[in-house]
Order: C-alpha cells, then sequence, then structure tokens
C-alpha cells in the first residue's frame, strides 16, 4: 500500500507507540541517577548521581539498603537460562523433525506440545508445587524450576523449527541420499547447515523467555533465587533506585548481546546467499 | 542391465503404477514420455529408493535391490529442480559425493579434483569451480546437477524432466549435450519428459506410459510411424483420430467414407498422421472428407493448418521446404486428401490392426 | 526377502524411528504439565482445614470459592480486566502492526522496528513494572509533564494504584506479544494481490477489509492467545501497581499458597484453567493454526 497520507500518519503513530513502550526506560534511566543513599524511587531527581550504580555493582560503601543478589542470582540465571535453551532446542528440533511427515496422533501430540506455552506460569508453578509436595521431592532452581522453564520455552522452540522445516525442500536431502551419502551424513552436512539459523532462532527465544521467567520459577525454584525472584523480593519491602540502575545496566548488556546475534545471523545470510539458492525456479 | 517386473504403487485409492515391467540395457538412451498423471515421476523415484512400491520388484545386475535404501542403490538421479546445495560452491557440489559417499569415497583432495575438473570439463563449465550456487543460470545448474551426479559413476543416471525449465533455444542445445556426454560416458540415461519431441529426440529407446501403465516400448521411429494403441498415438500429439465404424469396407466417418487398409473389418478408430494428409480443393477428387479453415500457425519450419472437419479439429501439417505456404481464409471450404496406406485402423480395444503392407508416413 | 516382507520391515523401521523423535518430547510434557496440572485438579477436591490438609474428597473448598463475594469477585474482575487489556492491545497494537508489516518495505528497517520492541523484554518484566510507579504517581513524571506544559492544573490522582493503573501497565509490557505476529503475518503478505485488488479499482478501506485483515486474522489469533494466557495468570503487575487493591485470580492463588491454603489455591487454579480453556478454544475456532503454519 502506498498511499502517503495513510502512510505519514501511521508513521506518526509509531512513533508515539514506540515512546509508549520506551517510556518507562527513559524515567527508570533518569531515576538511576538518583541521589543515594536517601533518595527513592521517585521524581524529583534530589541530586545526581551515580551512587546506585556503584550499590549494584557492589561498590558504594555499606548502607541499610540490601544491595541486590546480583552474582548468585544472576549466575543461576544464565545458567538455568542456558540449559533451558539447550533441552528446548533440541526437544523442539527432534519433534519437529517428526513432523515432517504425517502421523497418526500427530493433532495430539501437537497440541500437548503448545499447550506448555498456554497455560499460566501460576497454574503450572502451583500443579508442580502441590506434586513436590506430594512426592516429599526438594523445590530447587536446577530442578522443579528447570523442568517447568523447559515445558514453558520448548513449544517455541518446536514452532520455529516447524516453520523452518516447512519451508525446508526436501529434494536436496533426497539429492544426496542418491550420491551414495548416508542419512546421517547428510544431515550433518545438508540439513543442518541449512536450517541452522532457524535454530539459532529457537535457541535465542529460549534463552530470553527462561532468562526472565517469574511465576512458574516463583513457586518451585526453592531457596536459591534466580534474578528476577529475586528483585520481586523487594516488592513489598521498599523499593531503591538501584533497581533502575541494574535495570539499565541490563538493557545495554541484552542490547549488545542482540547486536551481536544480528551481526551473526546477518553474516550467516549474507555467506548463504552468495552461494544461495541452487533451486530451480518452479515450472508452471 | 536393470529388470523392472510388475512394479506396483498406490497412494490412498489412487493407482500411480499398476504393473510396469521393462527392462533396461547398458549402455543405452531410454526416454520415457507420459503426460501428467502418468506415474512417470513415480516411477524414477521408486526407482531411485526414494519410495517404495507396493509390489513388484527391481533387478539389478541380477540383485535386487528394492530392499536397498537410496544411498545404497548405486544409481543417480538428476532431479527437476536441480537441487543443489545452497551453501555450496559448485565445486563443493560436484564434489560431494565422491567425498561424503559410504562405499569407496575418494580421500585424497588431488583425486577429487582431478575428477571434478575433468567433469565439470565434460559438461561445459570449466572455470565455475568456486562460483555459489545462486550466482549461475538455469541451464549451468543443469550441468552442475548433471556434473554431480555423472562425476560418481553410478550405474544407471535417471534424469526426471531435466530440459523442463530451459528456454527452447537453451534446450535444443543441452539435448545434443546430454547425447554426447552419455555417449563419452557409456552410461545408461532414463529421461522421463512430458515432452514428445524431446522424447523422440533422444532416446535409443522409448518407453510410453499412460494412466501408469507401459503401453509401448520400441525405437522412437517405430512409435512415431506405428503406434501401438490409440492412446499411444493420442499422447504423441501428432495424430488426428477419427471414430467411426466399417462399412461396406470402407470406414463411415461422420458420413465420410474412408479408404481402409486390408484386414480392418474391426476398425473403431482411424488415424491419419498430421503430416501425412494434404489440403485441396474442396471438390478434388482425391478429397476424402470436407472441412472448413480456422486458422494456421507458423511454426518456423513449417506451418500447421487447423481446419473444421466433419466431427472436430483437423489438424494438417506441411512442411515448408515441400512447397510455398498456401495462404487460406476463415471459414473457407476446403478437402483433405491421404493416401490409403497412410492410414492407420485401431479396433475396439484401441489396439492397432496391424496389416503387411503398411508403410510409415509420406 | 519378499517384496511384502521388505515393505513391511521398513514400514516398522520407520515407526521405530518416529516413535523415537517424538517420545523425549512427549514424555517430558507429560510427566512435567499434564501431571502437575491432573495434580491440581485433584487437590482442589481435598479437604482444608485452617492448619491441615487431608487427602479426603470433598466438595466445600468449591461451595466457598463460589459463594464468597471477594472471591467470585474476583473472578469477575479479572475477566474483565482480560477482556479491557485484550480489546487495548488490539487497538493499539495492530496499526503498528501494519506499519511494520505493510509500509515498511526495507526488509532491515523492519527488524530494526521488531527488534526495538522486543529489547523492553530483555530488562527483567519486573523492573518495567516498577518503572511505572515513577511514571504515574502524583509526583510522577506523567504530571510533571502535564503540568509543565500547562495541560492540567492538578495532578492526575487515578493514575497510580487503581485499575487504570494496572491496565495501563499490562497494555504496555503485553502489547508487544500482538504487534509480533500479527506484523509476521501481514509481511507475508503478497504484494500482488494487493496491486491486483487495486487494478480491479478497489478501495483502500475494501483492500483492508477483504485481504489484509482476513490474511493477518491469524496472527491477531496468536497475538490474542498470548495476551490472554500472560494476563488472565497476572499477578505481579497488579500488585506493583495497585497497591494491594486490585487482586486478580492470580494474586489470590500467591496468597493462598503463601498461607499454605492448598486446596483453596487449588481450586482457583482449576477454576482459571477453565477459563484458560474457554478462552483458547473460541480463540482456534476463528483460525486454524496448524495450517497456517
Amino acid at each position: 500500500m502506498n498511499q502517503p497520507a495513510l502512510r505519514i500518519l501511521l508513521a506518526v503513530y509509531i512513533a508515539i507507540f514506540i515512546a509508549f513502550l520506551y517510556g518507562p526506560f527513559l524515567v527508570m534511566g533518569i531515576i538511576s541517577f538518583q541521589q543515594g543513599p536517601e533518595g527513592g524511587p521517585q521524581f524529583p531527581i534530589i541530586e545526581w548521581s551515580t551512587f546506585w550504580y556503584k550499590h549494584v555493582l557492589g561498590l558504594a560503601p555499606p548502607t541499610r539498603v540490601a544491595p541486590l543478589p546480583i552474582g548468585e542470582a544472576l549466575t543461576r540465571s544464565l545458567t538455568l537460562a542456558f540449559a533451558t535453551m539447550v533441552v528446548a532446542t533440541v526437544l523442539g528440533t527432534l519433534t519437529a523433525q517428526a513432523f515432517r511427515t504425517q502421523f497418526k496422533g500427530s493433532g495430539f501430540v501437537f497440541y500437548l506440545v503448545v499447550l506448555g506455552m498456554m497455560v499460566p506460569g501460576v497454574l503450572l508453578g502451583l500443579g508442580m508445587s502441590l506434586v513436590a509436595n506430594q512426592l516429599g521431592v526438594q523445590r530447587t532452581w536446577w530442578g522443579t524450576a528447570f523442568v517447568l522453564h523447559v515445558v514453558y520455552t520448548f513449544p517455541f522452540a518446536f514452532l520455529v523449527m516447524l516453520a523452518i522445516f516447512n519451508r525446508f525442500d526436501q529434494r536436496v536431502e533426497e539429492a544426496a541420499w542418491a550420491l551414495g551419502v548416508t542419512p546421517m551424513r547428510t544431515f550433518r552436512k545438508v540439513t543442518f547447515p541449512i536450517i541452522f539459523p532457524g535454530v539459532l532462532s529457537a535457541m535465542l527465544f529460549a534463552f530470553t523467555l527462561s532468562y526472565d521467567e517469574f511465576p512458574r520459577t516463583l513457586f518451585t525454584g526453592g531457596p536459591d533465587v534466580t534474578m528476577p525472584i529475586a528483585i520481586y523480593g523487594t516488592f513489598s519491602v521498599e523499593i531503591h533506585p538501584n533497581l533502575f540502575a541494574f535495570g539499565v545496566l541490563t538493557t545495554l548488556f541484552s542490547f549488545t548481546l542482540l547486536t551481536i546475534y544480528g551481526v551473526l545471523m546477518t553474516a550467516s545470510i549474507r555467506r548463504s546467499q552468495a552461494k544461495a539458492s541452487g533451486i530451480q525456479e518452479d515450472i508452471e | 542391465m536393470m529388470e523392472l517386473e510388475g512394479l506396483t504403487k498406490f497412494y490412498g485409492e489412487t493407482c500411480a503404477l499398476r504393473g510396469v515391467s521393462l527392462t533396461i540395457e547398458d549402455d543405452e538412451y531410454l526416454t520415457l514420455l507420459g503426460p501428467s498423471g502418468s506415474g512417470k515421476s513415480t516411477l524414477l523415484r521408486l526407482i531411485a529408493g526414494l519410495e517404495q512400491p507396493d509390489s513388484g520388484s527391481i533387478r539389478l545386475n541380477g540383485e535386487d535391490i528394492a530392499s536397498l535404501p537410496p544411498h545404497r542403490r548405486g544409481l543417480g538421479i538428476v532431479q527437476q529442480n536441480y537441487a543443489l546445495f545452497p551453501h555450496m560452491t559448485v565445486f563443493e557440489n560436484v564434489a560431494f559425493g565422491l567425498r561424503w559417499r559410504e562405499e569407496n569415497p575418494v580421500t585424497e583432495e588431488a583425486e577429487i579434483t582431478k575428477r571434478v575438473d575433468a567433469m565439470l570439463d565434460l559438461v561445459g563449465l570449466s572455470g565455475f569451480e568456486n562460483r555459489g550456487v545462486g550466482q549461475i543460470s538455469g541451464g549451468q545448474k543443469q550441468r552442475v546437477s548433471l556434473a554431480r551426479t555423472l562425476v560418481t559413476e553410478p550405474r544407471v543416471c535417471l534424469l526426471d524432466e531435466p530440459l523442463g525449465a530451459l528456454d527452447a533455444n537453451l534446450r535444443e542445445r543441452m539435448t545434443l549435450e546430454l547425447r554426447r556426454i552419455r555417449d563419452t560416458l557409456g552410461v545408461t540415461f532414463m529421461h522421463v519428459t512430458g515432452n514428445e519431441h524431446e522424447a523422440l529426440g533422444m532416446g535409443d529407446r522409448m518407453i510410453v506410459l499412460d494412466g501408469g501403465a507401459a503401453v509401448m516400448i520400441a525405437p522412437p521411429e517405430q512409435v512415431f510411424d506405428r503406434p501401438q494403441t490409440v492412446r499411444v498415438a493420442q499422447v504423441l500429439n501428432a495424430y488426428n483420430i477419427l471414430q467411426g465404424r466399417v462399412h461396406e469396407g470402407r470406414f463411415d466417418h461422420a458420413g465420410s467414407m474412408l479408404p481402409l487398409p486390408p484386414n480392418s473389418e474391426g476398425a473403431m478408430h482411424y488415424a491419419i498422421r498430421f503430416d501425412a494428409a494434404t489440403i485441396v480443393p474442396p471438390d478434388d477428387p482425391t478429397a476424402l472428407i470436407r472441412a472448413t479453415f480456422i486458422t494456421s500457425e507458423f511454426t518456423g519450419g513449417g506451418v500447421t493448418y487447423f481446419l473444421r472437419g466433419p466431427d472436430g479439429v483437423f489438424e494438417v501439417e506441411r512442411h515448408l521446404s515441400r512447397a510455398d505456404p498456401q495462404v487460406y481464409k476463415g471459414g473457407q471450404e476446403l478437402g483433405i486428401s491421404w493416401a490409403a496406406t497412410d492410414a492407420l485402423a485401431f479396433d475396439s480395444d484401441g489396439e492397432l490392426i496391424v496389416s503387411s503392407n503398411m508403410r510409415g508416413a509420406a | 526377502m519378499s517384496m511384502q516382507e521388505t515393505t513391511q520391515k521398513s514400514a516398522l523401521l520407520k515407526r521405530n524411528k518416529k516413535f523415537a523423535l517424538l517420545a523425549p518430547g512427549v514424555i517430558w510434557m507429560m510427566l512435567f504439565l499434564v501431571v502437575p496440572l491432573c495434580m491440581m485438579i485433584y487437590v482442589s477436591f481435598w479437604t482444608q482445614t485452617t492448619f491441615s490438609i487431608s487427602s479426603d474428597l470433598t466438595l466445600k473448598s468449591w461451595k466457598t470459592f463460589f459463594a464468597s463475594e471477594t472471591y467470585f469477585g474476583a473472578l469477575i474482575r479479572t475477566i474483565r480486566l482480560w477482556l479491557i487489556v485484550l480489546f487495548l492491545t488490539f487497538i493499539i497494537g495492530y496499526p503498528a502492526a501494519l506499519f511494520i508489516g505493510q509500509f515498511v518495505r526495507n526488509k532491515t528497517t523492519q527488524t530494526v522496528l521488531l527488534v526495538a520492541c522486543v529489547i523492553p523484554f530483555w530488562t527483567s518484566f519486573l523492573i518495567r513494572v516498577l518503572a511505572w510507579r515513577p511514571m504515574l504517581g502524583k509526583e510522577g513524571a506523567i504530571n510533571i509533564v502535564l503540568q509543565k506544559f500547562g495541560l492540567i492544573d492538578a495532578p492526575i490522582e487515578v493514575l497510580l494504584f487503581t485499575e487504570l493503573s494496572v491496565v495501563i501497565g499490562m497494555v504496555q509490557i503485553y502489547v508487544v506479544f500482538m504487534v509480533g505476529p500479527i506484523a509476521f503475518m501481514l509481511a507475508r503478505i503478497d504484494q500482488s494481490l494487493i496491486e491486483a485488488a487495486r487494478d480491479l479499482g478497489a478501495s483502500s478501506w475494501t483492500i483492508f477489509r477483504k485481504i489484509i485483515f482476513p490474511l493477518s486474522l491469524p496472527g491477531v489469533v496468536v497475538g490474542a492467545i498470548f495476551v490472554s494466557v500472560m494476563v488472565l495468570g497476572e499477578f505481579a503487575t497488579a500488585s506493583a501497581l495497585s497497591g494491594r487493591k486490585v487482586n486478580l485470580l492470580g494474586n489470590i492463588i500467591v496468597t493462598q499458597v503463601g498461607s499454605l491454603k492448598w486446596a483453596f489455591a487449588a481450586v482457583i487454579g482449576v477454576v482459571l484453567t477453565a477459563v484458560m480453556a474457554v478462552v483458547i478454544t473460541l480463540l482456534l475456532r476463528v483460525v486454524d493454526l496448524r495450517k497456517e503454519l
């Protein structure tokens, strides 16, 4: 569509929309420079200072404000996210591979898997707690919480891989087999390199979802907290600008990560485009 | 030598192939002509092992290969869409089979380079080794696909509509190229197509497939001159086929009495090839049927005339080397004539009624 | 081996391979998704006293839920909030998705815009929720800005610690879940369809109504499902922005679990599950998702 008036209108709208999305960031950014340690997380800014950044990084002198348990909780979150990413992507790829051909009960499996992302975290967390109680199993971030993280992220990885496989032309695999190459080796040398960008997306998805996961972990995480739980812990107590300083830091960090991911993706796409599409256009 | 016996394949309720049997000799160019839905791609896929037949057997030099997976059959397949590996260069594509196959992979880089270069030279793509697969034209992709298969020295090379996506000019050139390459290597080619010119022009032997069954297996000239069945004549797209019945020693086609070949009492179908008929003035004594002129089509080397006969469209083909192209007016009344010896009669089963003094087209 | 035998043998091999591929995922989901949910349903029928719980089955907790104003009211409030947020995210998100999916032709800009929408996610959801407090309060950013520009005389009080603040917070955080899927579907629409419609003389509105919107419907459904799942299970935003005033089903579950009233929490969980199930079934009626992929 090329209506110029409509286009400008929508462009303005998008600008407002993005302002709406990022408004809190701006506020968060500003308040993170609040004077500390007496300054609170609201306007007005009493005095500009980087106190809270130092506080977050553990470099500030001790105050009555408890520092965020960054070291441990952060490590746990990252480890959990990484493990979830690996397991979810593997499960997602295996299951999507099975869906490349029709089979009886495929509807059942499809909805069973997709159910994992359609059940609110509270419910799953509650259910798992009940099960854990009943079985006398301890709640741990690497046990009860981990399995729920996978339940949550596996469907996403599955759907991404499903979409990738749907667009994948099986005939290159058949060509490789006909040349005498075993199916195993064909997967490694032909199929996987082609679907790799998709696998990367699935992994990124899974990592992101797990890293910021909160309700499921709240119920099943056990005594050792992950980052989101640690932050939630400050909800009912007073909140301080150190939270916002932390928020700014994580935003910058994730921005960097996304940029790296973007660069990797573009490089991978460009490489495969240079040798791209040896596939003839449809004869029609 | 490959023997196919009674190959049958169903997709659900639909029968794609019914009891196809044939022998594929060493060092021959075999073409398979079949309209859409005739089962020709299915047949190739069964032979290659990409699908399993419901019944029947496939033997290669006496050995039953039907139970072998595709990567163990020692055959090659060049697919319709070329299926080149998008993430590899031309060289890597061609070398792929040699490097990574299960049986006797070539481990020495020097040996691989030697063979790949030789093959690229054979298909006329020297210098293209490092091109990306997305940077070459359709005809070049087809040659890479061919090279990739042939470098592994398959016992039989299956080609699925290899010339389908090429423009007419390129198609003609590739026709010659394919024959040359095959003759040089001595590999058996089984070339499947829906294009009758391709099938007729390229094969030592030709198979006509229709409705999942092999309806005729013979050298191309024989198929063209004496189609075994009415269906073959139809698939060739070179014959006028007239319906009618025998009446007092002649063939009664919608009132026109046509001369019959001898011993054709049970004839129900009558065929006369496009280039065996001539257009004559309507009251010419040799005119066998009357027709009105519809239109003509200039085909470069000749003209095809379309006329409306007593029962449908009648096509007459005239090669310009014979005479000046005649021009007619739409609706003009004309007569069509041919020699009785050029006519083919088919019985009620559609089978050709053979007589000893038949000969080919004029 | 006869033809029959080889065909049968290879069919069996194929089935085993398929089984091996599917088994891990299916088992995982059965164990860690289906079992906990079933457990929750089971426990909702347990007998719960102030200090203990036993597995004797009873309907008491259920009766308490439906009889009580507070709890039943929470159900109504949750559904109402969900509908409002769903509606708003749709209204606000669709034009944005339209712009990204249809009007931006450059693929890079499209990606940049989508990434811009996604980056907020990488900052912990909870911090983003908390960031609304200094924005909405009496001395918050919005009031300061509006007063500075002379648009209002006195600060708007109703922005924080009310249901409105919860709605604002939720919409802002979840609208991206609407934009993503819709933009994805819109970008997939073949431009030549729209050009052909134009050539045939269709107005922009007709093109939108008959081509663009229907084709974007799967994205709308997916977005609606995502938003619904998140909003119906919500408790953190409500807790942070409403100062305990807004109690959603999610909040009640959390408090009940906090005081170890498992059976009652389970009842609420089952009610929530039922609501979810109805919502998703209805949404999936609109579009068959499996085909769309």
